[in-house]
């Protein structure tokens, strides 16, 4: 565990460009960049993209980064924003996946909706629910993912987005009445 | 009676504050929803959806992982700070190239000395001579970790046994010149899958650092912070254990 002072100087060091102090910051957090990119992105390659952009930006952006903000905080943002990028990077290759998975649900018929034994199951739900959230725009699931699986408050999203609050909660509002569509016959069956 | 939209509901699940909530905040809500039956319905709609949600699983990353990062975007970082074509001639630099060149001497020279009848002898041959080829290469790998354990053990317990306000500079120069070739092996150790012995040149690499970057003049206090670090990472012991094991494995090979 780095305590602050020790933290404080590593930082200084590696604002000088001491590629070693540098390389104390990535050990020290790669892996929780690695979790808020995969929760951000729900796949493991993309995520691990994120991580490496994330922290070349980082590097890059050294400079920028005020000695008395926290240094978790500042790569958590760029984290979250290379997210964004990343999945909108993604989102033609997205808009024409959702094309082809819109026209087989409407071509779907009733009797092969899944029936409540197979929606008991978890794991089955989970599929939906991560296929209800790759229909969300970036912007909407980098805010539902903070909200949602990270626990932000609405002005924290805001921060971390670089949006104005309102936008940062209509994006979370957006996010959540999509959900409630997509996932409501799953609902109806399992109630 | 006034009614709450989705979006007040939602935050409202979520517990936003009450300034985000307006009106009479969480209290005012609670007791609409008990008394309103569509707003509840409503509620109870958001919420059960949001409770499918469950947060997802992150696929698990080892001890090692910020070492895995750290080695794929190493060569990617840029330059910092204008050191151009100087920090090339920086000396931990010349020494790493020239570790490495001595490497790849060492490999042709014991490629050329390796049996001629391959040409002779077909396929089976040559795959049992490259197999040699490489074993050579490892071997000399573990020669060279050997060594340059044995040099820092020595390194280590200096530091360990030196008084305060003594001047270290003579250690922290041999340190920087171990750091440097130290990186190298660890990166070779890596390519040839042998992440214990990458493990033990990253343990000692932090300490080679901290050894590096202490003041010249050191003072009791440093001095005891630089023993409790090599003394909690057990890292003496680890270099000796490793070394001998890799002298023992160059006697079974």
């Amino acid at each position: 565990m780095v305590d602050a002072t020790e933290s404080s100087v590593v930082l200084a060091r590696a604002r000088q460009g001491d590629e070693d102090a540098f390389r104390a910051l990535v050990e020290q957090h790669s892996r929780s960049v690695f979790r808020l990119a995969f929760r951000m992105t729900g796949n493991e390659q993309d995520a691990e993209d994120v991580v490496q952009e994330s922290l070349l930006r980082a590097y890059k952006q050294l400079d920028r980064f005020e000695s008395r903000a926290n240094f978790g905080t500042w790569l958590y943002r760029i984290t979250a924003n290379c997210s964004v990028d990343l999945m909108r990077s993604r989102q033609a290759r997205h808009d024409q996946s959702r094309g082809e998975s819109l026209d087989a649900a409407e071509q779907m018929p009733a009797g092969d909706l899944p029936n409540p034994h197979r929606l008991a199951e978890s794991a089955e739900i989970q599929d939906r629910v991560q296929d209800a959230l790759g229909e969300l725009s970036p912007l909407e699931r980098a805010a539902f993912t903070l909200r949602h699986y990270e626990g932000r408050s609405i002005d924290e999203i805001s921060a971390t987005l670089n949006l104005g609050t309102s936008a940062a909660k209509h994006s979370v509002f957006r996010a959540v009445k999509k959900l409630r569509a997509a996932l409501a016959p799953l609902r109806s069956q399992t109630s | 009676m006034k009614h709450y939209s989705e979006d007040d509901l939602t935050l409202y699940y979520y517990g936003e504050s009450r300034r985000r909530l307006g009106g009479g905040g969480r209290d005012a809500i609670e007791q609409h929803l008990a008394e309103c039956a569509a707003c509840a319905h409503t509620y109870r709609d958001i919420a059960a959806t949001l409770a499918m949600i469950e947060t997802p699983d992150v696929p698990e990353r080892g001890d090692q992982y910020g070492l895995e990062v750290w080695q794929r975007i190493r060569h990617q970082l840029p330059e910092r700070g204008g050191h151009g074509w100087s920090a090339w001639f920086r000396f931990e630099r010349l020494t790493f190239v020239a570790a490495a060149a001595a490497i790849a001497i060492v490999a042709f020279v014991a490629g050329r000395w390796s049996p001629r009848e391959v040409a002779h002898d077909g396929v089976r041959l040559a795959s049992s001579t490259l197999a040699e080829r490489s074993g050579e290469r490892k071997r000399i790998l573990l020669t060279a970790v050997a060594d340059h354990l044995d040099r820092s053990d020595r390194l280590l317990t200096d530091i360990l046994n030196t008084s305060a306000s003594t001047d270290i500079s003579t250690e922290q120069q041999w340190a920087d010149d171990l750091l440097a070739t130290s990186r190298l092996y660890r990166q070779d150790a890596i390519d040839a899958g042998e992440t214990s012995i990458a493990s033990v040149l990253d343990d000692l690499e932090r300490n080679l650092v901290e050894i590096v970057h202490s003041p010249s003049n050191i003072s009791a206090a440093d001095l005891e912070q630089l023993r409790r670090r090599i003394d909690a990472a057990a890292l003496l012991f680890k270099v000796r254990i490793m070394s001998d094991e890799l002298r023992k494995t160059q006697k079974i090979g």
